[in-house]
């Protein structure tokens, strides 16, 4: 019984390092690409397009994703296939519509209005983005806990690049489909339930820090 | 310091008219400067264009000799340094007035030590001491504006653009304000001043020049 648990806390916490990580690497080109995009007039095809890659299915990412780490794909040299090096690189790439989406919207009131001011009182480029950002920083929070709360509810890309290796590349999704499919649901209600509160209290946090943005 | 807005020819984009149509002007230091128009004239494009916040479409900003636009971006942030712009509706930062007013002179790299003295100095001048460690955005528009306008002489700047400064203050507040502005001319300070309608300044500060605008264009 105690490996069981002693299995499903090093499946929970790999999970949230991985999807942290994920989150953080896709934050770290997303935000700017958020704030670059909120500065521009004529952005609706554009947006469209973002807007339209949020839902793309985790499983044709994955697949795009395997026959470019597989061994005789063209990036199958970085022999990154099977480690959890891929999901996060996955991951990454998967939120980053949703990111740049949501943070946008929460940039776009404010950005030319906040970066002028900035200008105006001495600032240099630098500068003003930060003061653009500090000034969004709840939206901008709140679009990278959703962004977090995609990465470790997704399935497909760490299944297909990730394989599912236990005490390796497994998480809470890869596992719980592998439990349903062994028959052991104990496990997978466990893992589901863990999974669920995550999703909850990241839910809970992008509420509060809406709620923050609106004052 | 001297700002030559040289056929300034501005519009946004959607738009069919110009904001601006053939704008020349000099905005030097030691001087006030009333831009007067109507709602619509081209007064805030041409307070944004001086202030280096807007590049015209046609025409040129000199700025000590050298076109702003060609410069290189330390030379562009140098310049704007000297440079002060006050929207017309008051834009504050997140934090207390204190902080607001201490973000311009943290962005020029002073130390803390400074960035409070200075600060003191000015909320002083202008009777911010009481609203301090009040959050900015809790305050009154016309406190705002005081607060901007505060945070904009914060720095000392060889240039003070303000858009429609007086338009949210009381007639106390308005002479306060005047005073501190009448104070920077004596010290070589130039002041540049949009007021719609008649243009009405209090009269503590006598313009030496007064530019009307009528539909983008100077009215001679």
């Amino acid at each position: 019984m105690s490996q069981v648990f002693s299995e499903i806390l090093d499946v929970s916490l790999r999970s949230i390092y991985v999807s942290g990580f994920a989150t953080l690497l896709s934050a770290s080109w997303s935000i700017p690409a958020a704030y670059l995009l909120s500065l521009r007039r004529r952005v609706v095809v554009l947006e469209a397009l973002i807007e339209s890659l949020v839902g793309m299915p985790t499983v044709l990412l994955g697949l795009l994703l395997f026959l470019l780490l597989s061994s005789s794909g063209p990036l199958g040299f970085l022999k990154l296939l099977y480690t959890p090096q891929a999901i996060i690189i996955g991951q990454a790439i998967l939120i980053t519509p949703l990111i740049i989406s949501t943070c946008y919207r929460a940039l776009r009131g404010i950005a030319t209005s906040y970066l002028e001011l900035a200008l105006s009182l001495g600032a240099g480029r630098s500068q003003a983005m930060m003061l653009v950002l500090r000034e969004s920083a709840p939206g901008v929070a709140a679009s990278t806990i959703m962004g977090f709360s995609r990465a470790v509810g997704e399935l497909g890309i760490a299944m297909m690049v990730g394989g599912n290796i236990r005490g390796f590349t497994r998480v809470m999704t890869t596992a719980i489909a592998l439990d349903v499919a062994r028959g052991e649901f104990e496990s997978a209600i466990i893992l589901g339930i863990i999974l669920l509160v995550l999703m909850i209290m990241t839910a809970i946090s992008v509420k509060i820090l809406m709620g923050v943005r609106a004052q | 310091m001297v700002i030559e807005l040289r056929g300034i020819w501005h519009k946004y984009p959607g738009m069919a008219a110009w904001a601006l149509e053939n704008i020349s002007a000099e905005l030097t230091s030691g001087r006030v400067i009333l831009v007067s128009g109507h709602n619509g004239s081209g007064k805030t494009t041409l307070l944004k264009i001086a202030a280096l916040l807007y590049r015209p479409l046609r025409g040129d900003v000199i700025v000590d000799g050298q076109s702003f636009w060609e410069m290189s971006e330390a030379e562009k942030i140098a310049a704007r340094r000297k440079i002060t712009y006050v929207h017309e509706k008051p834009i504050l930062i997140r934090g207390s007035v204190l902080e607001n007013i201490a973000y311009p002179l943290r962005i020029r790299g002073l130390d803390s030590r400074n960035v409070a003295e200075r600060a003191e100095i000015i909320m002083k001048e202008l009777e911010l001491m009481e609203l301090a460690d009040k959050n900015a955005k809790e305050l009154s528009t016309g406190q705002s504006q005081l607060v901007a306008i505060a945070r904009a002489l914060a720095v000392e700047p060889e240039l003070i653009l303000l858009d429609e400064p007086f338009a949210h203050l009381d007639s106390e507040r308005s002479r306060l304000v005047a005073a501190a502005l009448q104070e920077r001319r004596r010290n070589g300070a130039g002041i540049v001043i949009a007021s719609h309608g008649g243009g009405e300044l209090p009269d503590e500060l006598e313009p030496d020049e007064v530019i009307v605008l009528e539909e983008g264009r100077i009215r001679r």
